[in-house]
């Protein structure tokens, strides 16, 4: 059992994994990244005070608002919500924690980490200078060479991984930890926002990073996905036709979805502040969850409205329009519900509503200018004006402004503490004049185009007037934080309630909460209202999550009756391995973006990044090694609470389907872009681009072995479910041999493709190639990796099984062959779309 | 009915405006099309905007805590601490409101959508004897025009006024963007692919076309210059040149395939 420090040292935020303290890490570190972007920002608007060339050279320029956008958008917007749904979402549940907390503080471990890597990608040359949407081909080293460029999206890279750690313990934790009486319906509108975020996180996110692994490879090792070269001759040879066609695929249908993934939990938080303040219970609320839902899923099929100017056809425009206006629609109910949800309340003007209410009203503006875009006529002057700039800076920065109306909210819950209230609306008043001075005036310049220094002279004014807005909204944080910071020590005491007619849970217990939230007993809506149980009614031999050792039974809440061994287990809140895994992921993404054209460069400089790259290996299989034998102890949720629609499946593996489902996306994108290439070559040409020496045999030896290998597990477990050690371990050892078989047929492929010496081939057919060979190299490839991180997981089975470990409890071996089955399944996509067709 | 039989006929019957004939009637501009739009949005959505906002703060105000009327509801109505959460009640209005606001959304966007067809396929529309057809070509850090006879200039344009001006749009580089506000034109510049807009230009002058997607350090200074001029002067520059390529100040020496230029058909593509 691991002990925590108290909250006043600081080695307990490095070995924490309990929600509350991780919401903290989460919004503290994230108000750190607003001011980094807020400088950038404050940098170039500097700049556009005058037309023309200013105190920034015109690469520092396009660094300046590419690293704004990203940092803003990615590192300061999700995780400000995220720092209120880690700490608030599972009180208002009615959960001790989530459902992995070592995994909740890996996602911060590993936000924190990728921010890092992401400044240090400034002193690599520069930093990534392409604009936050980072086009192809723009995006490839023949472009945009530096090694910081490199390093900006292997940041990326590494804050996807801490988001798709997040979703899947949200969603496991939604699903299946809520009290009794919570059914889905029921829940709070917070929680609502941010269970559609996380779903629609899960699955956005899943094909952004396919476009950054890919765009990676072709930064890195030289493969030719976005690859348009011209040759010394002046002679065009596109390697690629659909090069920039694909990314910007790629990247809306991540990016538009992305903008409500930060938008919703803003809309939750401003919902809830809504009720509180005005004394009345939303109006139209199951309308208002539907509208939600229905946002969510639309949110996926309106990205081509991004692409209006670009190659594609009326049609495919014209239902783009038509979706685009139809995801408008909810948006239009939601305002009004909370607009109508002000009448008959008892409105006090607090802070926190303040900010709500002003964000609404900024959203309402933004929304309005979002229909004339959506106008494909009016989109065509609009496109890369400031009208665009204007639109999505008052409906973001609008969430932006109910998110720190949350802040406001939950400040005192969060830290005891009451903030000043006047002081809160003299931040309130700085922050709305300066939001309208900064933006507004860009709708009145919006004919100047986006990423200038230099724009027509008679706009200037309007620029000026933009850029003292700016300077005002950022000093009017400055009073936030003096606030925030002077009322941890000298402010009121918090009550529990803290605000009158606040009604979720989180509200019920103590300012701050207890270290394990109800200490008062189990809670349960169950008879109409909340209240605490003594005992869970339903007591059942549960158990234990989170990967580590196989816990003796308890149930759901600690305070068991007497257990086979005779002792309390305790749930487990502190663990160091989270911290060591996000700095070896560090080290090793860091290590990765020294690589250039598939080699480190020669000399101290290579020799360094490979000594990096290395550590970080070591460092990260360490972590892990002993976060799988750590004794980590969480009990699994009772069957009393609400648990629809995943009843009876545990949290580990529920959390394995989530995180396949986001695997499902992942790939998909590079099947997808792999046929969209081929498309747009012409299907059939696509031979000419690939060698005779590529045949089907070694793929078709490889499906063998995998299918086999999938039926090995299955033996596996059956064995270790009769209780037979051996036959385990037999089994489990045959599928790493099969494993290592295809690996090692897979390599001979490879080994003998890359060194065919043909008339068409002289060099070989190797990663860069063509595009074929680009396409076959990394989606098989990718896959291989995805067998490999099965096999050291398959050895790690072997010995646990050599000690014993699978003869009671095999559910280790049933996950494992849950993810060992879905590689295979892959692979049988992957095989006749690269072998035989 | 060919489908473009057929958008022809809704396009005319949903536009303002008719289309253009061989005898040069008047055609409605995209620039035309564009400032109508804009201006009926504009007062639509500020009228919307301030009618929203005028009745926000209104009622926040008029039910301000310690005011009459947010005595009156009694404290049932009010939610308290630990209730399952549940709706307030008011659905009719919202019901009412959302019905309006889709109405009058899906209405805007029906009218644009005619314009729109009318915008797509104006220019195709046209008798290639009424139009001038040019090929653009965008690369780091200018713009090259190809014109019918294969002459080529670099970042100055020339075109007669009052006719339908077509540009055949791509890049020899990056992703780029031309557009020009006072002409009221704007077409991506896609690698690999090729896209189309047209305009008419209503009076002679020079006027400036800016890149409008982020292409690298020059982005900023990647003007051209669209010189109006007088339908015969025109004729009798275009007369005078040949397929030869011509650079303005900047200085860039363009070296593109002319045959490859001419008359390429856009490639449409997903």
């Amino acid at each position: 059992m691991s002990d925590m420090p108290p909250a006043s040292s600081v080695k307990r935020w490095f070995v924490t994994t309990n929600h509350k303290d991780v919401g903290i890490l989460y919004t503290a570190t994230a108000l750190f990244f607003l001011l980094f972007g807020g400088l950038l920002a404050l940098l170039f608007r500097t700049q556009l005070w005058t037309s023309g060339q200013g105190i920034l050279s015109a690469n520092a320029y396009n660094q300046a608002v590419t690293a704004h956008g990203l940092m803003m958008v990615f590192w300061f917007l999700s995780p400000f919500a995220f720092g209120f749904a880690n700490y608030v979402v599972p009180l208002q549940i009615g959960a001790d924690d989530l459902a992995f907390p070592r995994l909740n503080a890996i996602s911060y471990w590993l936000y924190l980490f990728s921010g890092i890597l992401f400044a240090i990608s400034f002193f690599q040359g520069g930093t990534f200078a392409g604009g936050w949407t980072m086009y192809a081909p723009l995006n490839i080293p023949a472009y945009t060479p530096s090694v910081g460029g490199s390093t900006a999206i292997l940041a990326l890279a590494l804050f996807i991984v801490s988001v798709t750690v997040s979703s899947v313990n949200f969603l496991t934790t939604m699903h299946r930890m809520r009290a009794k009486g919570l059914t889905l319906w029921n829940l709070p509108l917070f929680t609502w926002s941010i269970l559609l975020t996380v779903w629609m996180m899960l699955f956005a996110f899943a094909a952004l990073l396919a476009a950054l692994i890919i765009l990676s490879a072709d930064r890195l090792v030289g493969t030719q996905y976005f690859a348009y070269r011209i040759m010394e001759s002046g002679a065009i040879t596109m390697t690629n036709e659909a090069a920039s066609l694909l990314w910007t695929h790629l990247f809306w249908f991540f990016g538009h979805p992305e903008v409500y993934i930060v938008f919703f939990p803003a809309l939750g938080a401003m919902a809830e502040i809504f009720q509180t303040f005005t004394g009345r219970r939303i109006v139209g609320r199951k309308w208002f969850i539907i509208a939600m839902v229905l946002v969510a899923v639309q949110s996926f099929m309106v990205w081509m409205h991004h692409m209006f100017l670009t190659a594609i056809n009326l049609q495919i425009k014209t239902l783009f329009m038509a979706t685009t206006i139809g995801i408008s629609l909810p948006f239009d109910l939601m305002v009004f519900a909370l607009i109508y949800t002000c009448l008959k309340g008892d409105i006090r003007f607090k802070t926190p509503f303040l900010f709500a209410f002003g964000g609404l009203i900024l959203f309402i503006l933004g929304g309005v200018t979002g229909v004339f875009l959506g106008a494909v006529v009016l989109d065509y002057e609009f496109r890369g004006t400031y009208w665009v700039v204007a639109h999505f800076h008052y409906v973001m920065v609008g969430g932006v402004t109910g998110l720190v109306g949350a802040l406001y909210y939950w400040f005192p819950k969060m830290t005891g503490k009451m903030y000043n209230e006047y002081l809160g609306k003299v931040h309130f008043g700085l922050y709305f004049v300066g939001f309208n001075l900064l933006y507004f005036p860009m709708f009145i310049a919006w004919e100047t185009p986006r990423r200038v220094f230099e724009y027509p002279a008679n706009l200037e004014v309007f620029h000026q007037l933009a850029t003292i807005g700016g300077v005002l909204l950022g000093v009017s944080f400055l009073v936030m934080f003096y606030n925030l910071y002077r009322s941890l020590s000298v402010g009121e005491d918090a009550t529990d309630q803290v605000w009158q007619y606040a009604s979720s849970a989180e509200w019920a217990v103590s300012s701050p909460p207890p270290l394990e939230n109800f200490t008062e007993g189990i809670p349960s809506y169950g008879e109409g209202t909340l209240e605490f149980l003594d005992e869970d009614p339903t007591v059942t031999a549960q158990g234990a999550t989170d990967g580590g050792t196989p816990a003796v039974s308890g149930d759901g809440h600690g305070d068991a009756p007497a257990l086979e061994s005779g002792h309390d287990r305790h749930p487990s809140h502190a663990s160091i391995w989270p911290f060591y895994l996000g700095l070896g992921m560090f080290l090793g993404f860091l290590g990765l973006s020294g690589l250039q054209d598939g080699s480190f460069a020669p000399g101290m400089e290579g020799g360094v990044y490979m000594a990096i790259l290395a550590a970080g290996f070591a460092v990260t299989g360490w972590s892990l090694l002993r976060m799988g034998l750590e004794d980590f102890y969480v009990p699994e949720p009772s069957s009393f609470g609400e648990q629809w629609p995943f009843a009876g499946v545990e949290n580990t593996k529920l959390g394995m389907w989530v995180f396949l489902a986001s695997d499902v996306v992942l790939f998909g994108a590079f099947i997808g872009s792999y046929i969209f290439i081929r498309i747009a070559n012409g299907w059939q040409d696509w031979h000419h681009l690939i060698p005779e020496a590529h045949v089907a045999l070694p793929g078709l030896i490889n499906t063998y072995l995998l299918l086999t290998s999938s039926f090995t597990v299955v033996l596996a477990l059956v064995a270790s479910e009769r209780g037979s050690k051996w036959g385990t371990i037999g089994s489990l050892v045959t599928t790493f041999v099969l494993g290592i078989g295809f690996l090692i047929n897979k390599g001979i492929e490879w080994l003998h493709l890359f060194h065919i010496e043909s008339e068409q081939f002289a060099h070989g057919w190797g990663l860069s190639t063509n595009v074929a060979s680009s396409t076959f190299y990394l989606t098989t490839g990718l896959h291989g990796l995805h067998v490999i991180a099965g096999l050291i997981v398959t050895l790690y089975l072997i010995w646990r099984a050599w000690n014993g470990a699978y003869t009671d409890d095999n559910s280790p071996i049933e996950y494992f062959g849950l993810y060992w089955h879905f590689v295979d399944i892959v692979w049988l996509f992957l095989f006749p779309l690269f072998y035989i067709l | 009915m060919t489908l473009g039989t057929f958008i022809t006929a809704i396009g005319s019957l949903l536009s303002i405006g008719g289309l253009v004939t061989s005898e040069g009637a008047t055609i409605q501009t995209p620039a035309e099309v564009f400032d109508q739009v804009f201006t009926f949005f504009l007062v639509l959505g500020t009228a919307v905007f301030i009618v929203v906002t005028v009745y926000m703060v209104y009622n926040a105000y008029k039910y301000r805590h310690g005011s009459e009327h947010a005595k009156k509801a009694p404290d049932e109505d009010r939610p308290s601490l630990g209730e399952i959460p549940t709706g307030g009640g008011g659905g009719k209005k919202l019901a009412l409101s959302f019905t309006l606001s889709a109405i009058i959304v899906v209405s805007l966007i029906i009218w644009t959508y005619g314009l729109l067809l009318h915008v797509e396929t104006g220019a195709a529309q046209t008798d290639a004897a009424d139009k001038v057809v040019i090929d653009v070509e965008g690369y780091q850090f200018g713009w090259d025009f190809t014109y019918q006879n294969g002459h080529t200039a670099t970042n100055t344009l020339r075109v007669p006024r009052g006719t339908v001006v077509e540009l055949m749009v791509t890049s020899r580089d990056v992703f780029h963007t031309i557009g020009s506000p006072p002409l009221r034109f704007k077409a991506d510049a896609i690698p690999g692919q090729y896209t189309d807009t047209w305009f008419v230009a209503d009076q002679t002058g020079e006027y400036t076309a800016q890149c409008y997607e982020l292409c690298g350090a020059g982005h900023s200074f990647m003007e051209a210059t669209i010189v109006v001029m007088e339908p015969e002067a025109y004729d009798e520059w275009y007369a005078n040149t040949s397929a030869t390529n011509e650079t303005s100040d900047s200085g860039n020496q363009s070296s593109t395939d002319s045959s490859q230029a001419i008359g390429a058909t856009p490639e449409v593509a997903l």
